[in-house]
């Protein structure tokens, strides 16, 4: 697939499972980022040519909500497509999200199966 | 829906789920009482329409377990991922249980989760609040989910 993708969860746990779970998928990804919140996704999302982004939305200091305003404002950035992955998605939550941009959400419990049905078409 | 049927349905999901170990629940009862003993707890706070504290107590033992079938390795001893493993466990519970509380968990806030371990150490309950528990089996060992509501919904 020759392609990168930028995990932001603030529990490396969480990290390694949707990393696992990626490939659980059959979604084979060149190479796996992470960042332990916003701010580093952002940086990361600098310094990287990524293709998509799965963040965490719960996350101190810049949480998921707060990150996809700030990628918002990054002409460099702000086209990189973002599929939330929480526990939070309460309609309320998840519409802000795509309101800001989030081009899907995935609720934590979830199957490899559900990560794939979400992300294989904005691949 | 009763609390302890939350706890079990929240529980029974995220196990079959992501865990993929049978957790068997018993019956439910008042919070275990401490002091905790060679255990790891995971806990996340609620604020808003409804407040409250999801908590995770298990052996250590269990929590090795746990962990170990979350990443889909061995764990050989109580460590940062296994507290990482478990305070995530008690984010997912706290996320599903705050689903079945209000609409959709509408104007409920989770805090970010947090996870202790050690030989022996206690956790205050919260004032006011209606508690219960649910103890759970695993082929490795114990645990019990507990949820404390200030102001229960439904």
């Amino acid at each position: 697939m020759g392609k990168k993708v930028l995990i932001v969860d603030d529990s490396n746990t969480m990290r390694k499972i949707v990393s696992r779970s990626l490939r659980q998928a059959g979604l084979d990804f060149d190479e796996i980022l992470e960042a332990g919140d916003g701010q580093e996704g952002l940086a990361v999302l600098g310094a990287n040519q990524v293709d998509l982004v799965l963040s965490d939305i719960n996350m101190p200091n810049m949480g998921g909500l707060d990150f996809l305003r700030a990628k918002a404002q990054d002409d460099a950035i702000k086209g990189i497509p973002v599929v939330m992955i929480s526990t939070e998605t309460g309609s309320d939550i998840i519409g802000e999200a795509m309101s800001l941009g989030a081009k899907g959400a995935i609720k934590k419990p979830f199957t490899p199966e559900a990560i794939n049905e979400t992300i294989a078409p904005l691949l | 829906m009763s609390m302890a049927e939350q706890i079990i349905t929240a529980t029974e999901e995220i196990f079959s789920t992501m865990i993929m170990l049978e957790a068997t629940p018993g019956e439910p009862g008042a919070p275990p009482k401490g002091p905790f003993r060679n255990s790891v707890t995971g806990m996340v706070g609620m604020a808003g329409q409804v407040r409250g504290l999801l908590a995770i107590h298990l052996t250590e033992e269990a929590a090795k377990s746990v962990t170990g079938s979350f990443l889909g390795m061995d764990v050989a001893e109580i460590d940062d991922d296994v507290r990482d493993a478990i305070g995530e466990l008690a984010n997912m519970l706290a996320g599903s249980i705050k689903m079945m509380l209000t609409d959709n968990g509408k104007d409920i806030k989770l805090s970010i989760p947090s996870a202790i371990s050690g030989a022996e150490y206690t956790i205050d309950n919260l004032a006011e609040a209606e508690s219960t528990s649910v103890p759970f089996t695993l082929p490795a060992g114990t645990f019990t989910v507990e949820l404390q509501l200030e102001h229960p919904a439904g």
